[in-house]
């Protein structure tokens, strides 16, 4: 079984998320592109959140390390994290 | 010197000769001008041919963006747009939150756009990255604005930002707006008819690159401070729950509720203060609506509409047009006072002026737009309605500003009678009457006297400025003083990127700006250089002005405000004299250090 990359936490989260309570301010996209490129660019994090049209979506990419920050940095509920276990 | 935040990118497009192009923006233009709002001033004052009548094809407008918008600053994400307005005659600004467009811009790698010219046919400008291009906007002309966005969007497979005007800018109202996302307006004073006049429909913007502070952990650090500061504010959820009508209460609360379907919020704001609102019941149900505020959709209803639907609905239409929805009640009330008295007559097919009737309001937006009938009277606002109609007009209607009517005053719109800032400056900046807040302690609320050294503080005001204003016990209150300061600081927020609203305002100061800019910048900024930087800007603003004509007329105090039921004094409550607000003048100009 393939080991599952840790976040710079050391841990591994479960992310969900709520359209209903996105805003769409993006600062999922800003804290992770801000850990991972170095720099603020929502094209290259690794949540994208489509906020176009009545129904909002997100899509965590293949690079996602599942390390929680975009859950961290939303203040509307809209991402929410939960630990899950890390296979060997 | 490489700066950070900053694009580093002015985009330069000439319609006429249908030409794009980049220029610089150098270090020397962000020392001085600061960025976004600042530099929009600057390059203003440079590009603005003199005495260039507003909607001719050598005026140009400029648009732009501070170099906190696109990081994670806390509510960064403001655009501003200087222009010579038609309204007014002024070079004003205008600002917006909107949602992706700001960000986009930076990300598409510009901090400036600069229009020149007028297209020969509709165009609008596409910016992807680096690819610029003036497209075809033929199918688009006519469009409202929410149905511009959707169909300019519906081929990308990704967001963008959008500004455009509705037909009322394209007809060139002279109170027509812009709108950036379709959510927030730019500007009072006929920013759209400037588009309009261009045949620019709309510019849409998406960037792939990037925004990056200098020193991206000292930047870090003072985001994370300002976030966490969000985070712990005990009214947060009240702000997300009732979003603007927090701060003023227009309907109860249970029917906004009931439509309320979503908070939006500009990238990068935890506050999150626009809504998108669905009517839920009634003719109109299921209409939905993205708006900056929702006090914005319910303002029928100050001026007699009693069902919340149908104010909805005409404000949605308002804005779909692309009117000014003040300029547009102001208007109907002269007309409807004109024809009640015999001045002019409607046409014998037009519609009775109600306001409780969303037909009637319904129609003469329409005609006001499309210019028909008396509607062409009353498309160029004030300023030309009473020309064309005569003496007669002038005696009925209310007391203008820059030919705009005052969001405060007797008469006006919003029931506030307080003398503060926002009031005197209706008067003295120079696009006239709008309700931005200037972060002053006077805006919309009687605080404490106790509270504004702290308030002045954050502001920004110099120690020794403060006994100017409060007086040597600090007990006492110079409006025109505290003014010189509000323009300051909305300078400083402007110019930076940052939301001037109140729910956002109170976790910055002057220091934290001074920090955040140099983080983000790398261009050594203390507290005090802010001070000089946005004294060169707001001086700049005005000798631009000046040099466009701005005399004593356009800077008169309306003596309709100091009547029976007019302004009172903000400490006291008294009424208030026409010779106490002209004293307030003097003493702006005194603090400045400007000669009037």
């Amino acid at each position: 079984m393939r080991t599952q990359l840790k976040g710079p936490s050391g841990m591994n989260y479960h992310v969900t998320y709520d359209q209903t309570q996105c805003s769409g301010c993006l600062r999922c996209q800003l804290a992770c592109s801000r850990t991972y490129v170095k720099c603020f660019q929502p094209s290259a994090a690794r949540i994208q959140i489509d906020s176009r049209g009545g129904e909002y979506l997100a899509v965590f990419t293949e690079a996602c390390v599942k390390c929680g920050f975009c859950a961290d940095n939303c203040l509307f509920g809209a991402l929410k994290k939960f630990p899950e276990e890390v296979a060997a | 010197m490489s700066m950070g935040g900053f694009a580093g990118k002015i985009l330069n497009v000439d319609l006429s000769k249908k030409q794009v192009w980049t220029t610089p923006l150098t270090e020397t233009m962000a020392r001085q001008y600061l960025g976004g709002l600042g530099i929009c001033i600057k390059l203003a004052s440079e590009q603005i041919p003199v005495n260039v009548p507003p909607l001719s094809a050598e005026s140009v407008f400029v648009l732009g963006i501070g170099p906190l918008v696109g990081t994670d600053l806390p509510s960064s994400s403001r655009v501003y747009a200087v222009a010579k307005l038609p309204a007014s005659g002024t070079v004003g600004w205008c600002g917006a939150g909107g949602f992706t467009f700001g960000a986009q811009l930076k990300y598409a790698g510009y901090d400036h756009v600069i229009v020149s010219g007028k297209s020969e046919k509709p165009v609008y400008l596409h910016i992807e990255d680096d690819r610029v291009e003036i497209r075809d906007a033929g199918d688009l002309w006519g469009l409202g604005v929410d149905d511009t966005c959707d169909s300019i969007c519906r081929d990308l497979d990704k967001q963008a930002g959008v500004l455009a005007i509705g037909p009322a800018g394209e007809r060139k109202s002279a109170f027509a707006m812009a709108f950036v996302d379709r959510i927030s307006t730019l500007g009072r004073g006929g920013f759209g008819a400037v588009m309009g006049s261009k045949n620019l429909k709309a510019i849409q913007v998406r960037g792939t690159g990037a925004a990056t502070p200098a020193d991206r952990k000292r930047f870090h650090k003072i985001s994370r401070s300002i976030f966490n500061a969000f985070k712990e504010y005990p009214y947060l959820k009240e702000w997300r729950d009732m979003g603007m009508l927090k701060a003023f209460p227009i309907v109860p609360v249970d029917v906004y509720q009931r439509m309320k379907i979503r908070r939006a919020a500009c990238v990068s704001c935890p506050v999150g203060c626009k809504d998108v609102i669905r009517i839920p019941d009634g003719p109109f149900a299921g209409l939905v609506k993205h708006t900056s505020s929702a006090i914005n959709l319910f303002t029928p209803m100050i001026y007699g509409m009693k069902d919340p639907g149908e104010a909805v609905k005409l404000i949605t239409d308002l804005d779909n047009f692309g009117l000014d929805m003040f300029e547009f009640f102001g208007l109907m009330g002269l007309a409807r006072d004109l024809s009640a008295s015999g001045v002019i007559s409607l046409e014998h097919d037009e519609p009775k002026i109600d306001f409780q009737s969303l037909e009637s309001m319904r129609a003469w937006a329409e005609k006001i737009t499309f210019r028909q009938g008396t509607g062409a009277l009353l498309a160029d606002g004030f300023s030309a309605a009473l020309e064309r109609i005569g003496p007669d007009a002038k005696a009925v209607a209310p007391p203008l500003i820059k030919g705009m009517q005052p969001y405060a005053g007797p008469g006006a719109a919003l029931p506030w009678d307080r003398f503060g800032t926002m009031e005197l400056g209706q008067v003295l900046d120079p696009r006239g009457p709008h309700v931005g807040s200037g972060g002053s302690p006077t805006y919309f609320a009687v605080r404490p006297l106790e509270t504004f050294p702290r308030h002045l503080k954050r502001m920004g005001v110099p120690d020794e400025a403060v006994s100017r204003i409060l007086g040597p016990g600090l007990n006492q209150l110079n409006v025109g003083r505290l003014l010189r300061y509000s323009h300051s600081w909305f300078a400083t927020l402007g110019s930076l990127g940052i939301c001037a609203r109140g729910q956002v305002n109170r976790f910055y100061n002057a220091e934290l700006c001074a920090e955040a800019y140099e983080a983000a910048t790398g261009i050594p900024t203390r507290t005090n250089d802010l001070g000089r930087r946005t004294e060169r800007i707001w001086r700049t603003l005005r000798e631009l002005n000046l040099r466009e004509g701005l005399d004593e007329s356009k800077e008169a105090i309306p003596r309709q405000w100091f009547k029976e039921a007019g302004f009172k004094e903000y400490l006291t409550g008294e009424p208030m004299t026409l010779e106490q607000a002209e004293e307030m003048k003097k003493e702006y100009f005194r603090e400045w250090g400007w000669d009037q």
